[in-house]
């Protein structure tokens, strides 16, 4: 790992900390958010040594971090929402929803449209690994309920 | 009776305001008024509307609407609602019990304003770092955050519109990054910006517009599709504006 991806996990993990904050979450809530920041990058990190499409990374790491999200809100006693949105925040695309801002007004509209195009296939492979995840989940809830007999 | 429902409607209106997803919303009044004794519920949610119809065993409706105008994150007070929506289903409680709990979740601690001001000053540093800015941008980043915060703030108070807020925040960032740039302690505003827009962007909206739209809300999800989609624009708007009175080569 080089020095510039572990600033990019610390720094990560201080964003979501950040917006822990913000968004009023509170303790052990605020530790599992904190440490679901710290990890969907490092994962991220990890994943792209082996797979160079970036899209296919965010949708694995997002499927983890859900995955993540609903274990914790079952330990935790807690709605899932509070913990996708806050440890998934480092893999929001900001930077490339800059440049698409940034091509647009320099008029230069192949890098614009190639950038907006990427931001979207970003964004959707994030919806998407929620997705599949909590589908997962639900099924899973409804088998444990089936068998048990609660339902 | 009838004070019970209103419970569970309210309840359910302040989950939505503090950040539920709409299905989660439905299913917690619906369950509720179950617990309650109703026959029959009907729940029917938007992220701006509610409608609920309550029919009693004795074959009276009850129907409230409910105006939701805004919303604000706040995941404390989630937690402490879905516990108590949780406690009404599992055992019968008073209502006074109900009112207490209630008006506790309501007024739950928040985080004091200098707290979200420094973590709002941490975001921006945080992420401009994280996109590959040098530690000089971060601290300019993270003043700039704290500036935006408070502007904010103080025009938040006036004009009560999420949209005009973004645009705000976008032009104040843009403009003191390009202000940086000229007084030459940095060479691009492309990191300022960034870190600031981490938060900015409605990248939260955004996949809870999608994941709406893919359990079925269509209508929620098309209204947070298009609010996400507004607050892109008006942030593009800020950045614009500046760019172009400015005059700044990019």
């Amino acid at each position: 790992m080089t020095t510039a991806e572990i600033i990019q996990i610390l720094s990560g993990f201080v964003g979501s900390m950040g917006f822990a904050v913000l968004f009023n979450i509170r303790g052990k809530r605020f530790v599992a958010v904190s440490i679901g920041g710290l990890i969907s990058w490092l994962l991220f990190v990890i994943l792209s040594k082996f797979i160079s499409n970036e899209p296919t990374n965010y949708f694995i790491v997002a499927c983890a971090l859900s995955a993540y999200s609903e274990i914790m809100a079952i330990l935790l006693k807690s709605p899932t929402t509070t913990f996708i949105t806050t440890a998934l925040v480092p893999l929001i695309p900001g930077g490339s929803l800059y440049y698409t801002m940034a091509y647009a007004f320099q008029g230069n509209m192949t890098t614009f449209l190639q950038k907006g195009i990427y931001t979207l296939q970003l964004a959707a492979a994030l919806a998407l690994g929620i997705i599949v995840s909590s589908t997962i989940t639900r099924i899973i809830h409804k088998i444990i309920k089936q068998k048990t007999g609660l339902l | 009776m009838i004070k019970l429902f209103n419970y569970a409607i309210s309840i359910g209106e302040e989950m939505l305001i503090s950040g539920a997803e709409v299905h989660r919303v439905e299913e917690s009044i619906t369950r509720m008024c179950r617990a309650f004794g109703a026959a029959r519920t009907d729940v029917f949610i938007i992220t701006s509307s509610m409608v609920v119809t309550i029919h009693t065993p004795n074959g009276e409706t009850y129907t409230q609407t409910r105006r939701v105008i805004n919303s604000s994150t706040n995941f404390e007070k989630l937690h402490l609602l879905n516990d108590l929506s949780r406690k009404i289903c599992q055992k019968a409680m008073t209502e006074q019990e109900i009112e207490e709990k209630f008006n506790e979740a309501i007024n739950c601690k928040k985080n004091s304003f200098f707290l979200e001001f420094v973590s709002c000053a941490a975001i921006a540093g945080a992420f401009t770092l994280f996109f590959g800015g040098n530690l000089t941008e971060a601290a300019i980043s993270f003043f700039v955050g704290a500036i935006v915060k408070l502007g904010i703030h103080f025009c938040g108070k006036i004009t009560q519109s999420k949209i005009f807020d973004k645009f705000l925040a976008a032009t104040i960032a843009t403009s003191l990054a390009f202000i940086a740039v000229k007084i030459g302690w940095i060479s691009s505003v492309d990191m300022i910006i960034i870190g600031n827009i981490m938060s900015l962007i409605p990248g939260i909206g955004l996949t809870n517009a999608l994941r709406d739209l893919f359990t079925g809300d269509s209508i929620s999800g098309l209204l947070r599709l298009i609010e996400a989609a507004l607050i892109a624009l008006s942030i593009a708007a800020g950045y614009f504006l500046v760019a172009f009175l400015g005059g700044f080569a990019l």
